[in-house]
């Protein structure tokens, strides 16, 4: 959680302009700026940097399927795993994947996104969903 | 619904069959390690995974039937299948254990454990386990009073990403320089698996998940092995290659109390044990492994296949019994 508040406060840049200051006759003349202006402009910066959940969704079920594809070993089996590769399908229980399965996909999520996912992060996403709300959540995945 | 499930649902409401008995065992003693394991395409008859299905809690059978798949299911019916089994095999206090009375739980860092109930109430348990699936092949160990992790690969597993590049990521510097040196794709690979599944019975062994121990963070070599003067006839292996790890973040951090086997399983898999060593031998020894290496379908057959060609070591001190 730290690691993740660091790296939003390095990446966001926060626009520094003159904003319509408000006058409160009980604080002796000291000027306040407007705390929701400063908010709204505040959200605006931040949710340019995060990719679109939905274009997340589409370019992970894509990695997860084609990664399912590539499985000469098991057979004829993979049709019907791509078939179970939907937004909500869990590596384990609906696409049979073990663990070196897992860490393949999420260097293929990596490589697809462009950025590191730590360990600690990575042993808790076993499903699309939560790659998808991992990834959709992280201001460095492009 | 998928014609197993449903045969298997019709059957359980007519079918009640009482275990045919597993014949007691000795508890594994120090050092020793029991391996069971049970090959996926050998079940294929419904009444018998039916009476597994009976030996399973309702959690467990609710888990099974959320696998996708017929294939899925079943491998997760035998995996709970095996584990339920064989910790009933062992006696404990001459008493001889249902199956269906073991009860499990999960470590704080979610490794599985018996739970264990002896007269004073609730302790940990003595008996300690570990299971690996593959496709093929599902396996677990038993030990007494030590940490155990073990992990099987079939030999012939291909990765989907670029061996190296995969060893950069994951691997520590050492092993990356290690693989970096094979020239051979073939046999770069097969280190590569051996590697994986030594890393991975670490990691389980040590029972804190993947995230506590992250693969970079230590590293294994394997060793070539030099032992003077032991050479027991039939059981040792003189110049067995010596399997340790070491901590690369944490140098002082003890990992000599690990002890290593790899070995060759039934010519397809590799299989890799990693347990604490026994606190009571000399610090430094390093004792051997007893292995004992038995096939089973569980009620029907059993066999033992440790001293057979059916298991090679590759690494690490081990005696077959």
């Amino acid at each position: 959680m730290a690691a993740r508040g660091g790296a939003l406060l390095k990446y966001l840049r926060v626009k520094v302009q003159t904003m319509p200051t408000t006058r409160n006759p009980n604080n002796n003349g000291v000027v306040g700026l407007s705390f929701n202006s400063i908010r709204r402009r505040f959200s605006e910066e931040v949710r340019g940097t995060f990719l679109d959940k939905s274009e997340v969704t589409d370019r992970v079920v894509n990695v997860v399927k084609n990664f399912q594809k590539v499985d000469p070993s098991k057979g004829c089996d993979w049709k019907l795993k791509v078939k179970w590769v939907t937004p909500n399908a869990h590596f384990q229980n609906d696409l049979g994947l073990d663990s070196l399965d897992s860490v393949e996909m999420v260097m293929a999520l990596e490589e697809e996104f462009q950025f590191e996912i730590p360990d600690n992060e990575a042993d808790k996403i076993n499903s699309i969903s939560l790659a998808i709300d991992f990834i959709s959540s992280h201001p460095q995945a492009k | 619904m998928f014609p197993f499930i449903q045969k298997m649902l019709s059957f359980q409401r007519s079918f009640s069959v009482s275990p045919f008995p597993i014949l007691p065992l000795q508890l594994p003693s120090p050092m020793e390690t029991h391996l069971w394991f049970v090959v996926p395409d050998e079940f294929k008859s419904v009444s018998l995974l039916n009476q597994y299905m009976e030996l399973l809690s309702p959690c467990e059978k609710e888990n099974v039937l959320s696998m996708r798949g017929e294939q899925l299911q079943k491998q997760a019916l035998l995996a709970r299948t095996l584990v339920r089994t064989t910790i009933a095999r062992y006696q404990i206090n001459n008493r001889v254990v249902d199956p269906r009375s073991l009860k499990f739980k999960r470590n704080v860092h979610g490794k599985p454990e018996l739970e264990w109930e002896s007269d004073g109430g609730q302790c940990p348990s003595p008996l300690h386990f570990n299971i690996s699936h593959t496709s093929s092949l599902i396996a677990c160990g038993v030990t007494v009073n030590s940490s155990i992790g073990i992990d099987i690969e079939e030999k012939q597993r291909k990765i989907k990403n670029n061996i190296l590049a995969f060893a950069r990521r994951y691997f520590s510097l050492h092993e990356v320089e290690h693989l970096s040196a094979i020239s051979d794709p073939e046999v770069q690979r097969q280190e590569f698996v051996k590697l994986w599944t030594l890393k991975e019975a670490y990691v389980k062994a040590l029972g804190r998940g993947f995230s506590a121990a992250p693969f970079k963070t230590f590293t294994i070599c394997i060793k070539n092995g030099f032992r003077r003067g032991f050479d027991h006839a039939n059981d040792l292996e003189s110049g067995a290659p010596e399997v340790v790890v070491e901590s690369s973040d944490h140098p002082e951090r003890l990992t000599n109390n690990w002890q290593f086997g790899l070995f060759e399983l039934v010519s397809s898999h590799y299989a890799a044990v990693c347990m604490e060593k026994d606190k009571t031998s000399d610090a430094g020894m390093s004792v051997p492994i007893r292995l004992t290496v038995r096939k089973t379908i569980p009620f029907v057959e059993d066999e033992c296949i440790s001293g057979t060609d059916a298991v090679v070591p590759i690494a690490g001190l081990i005696e077959q019994f």
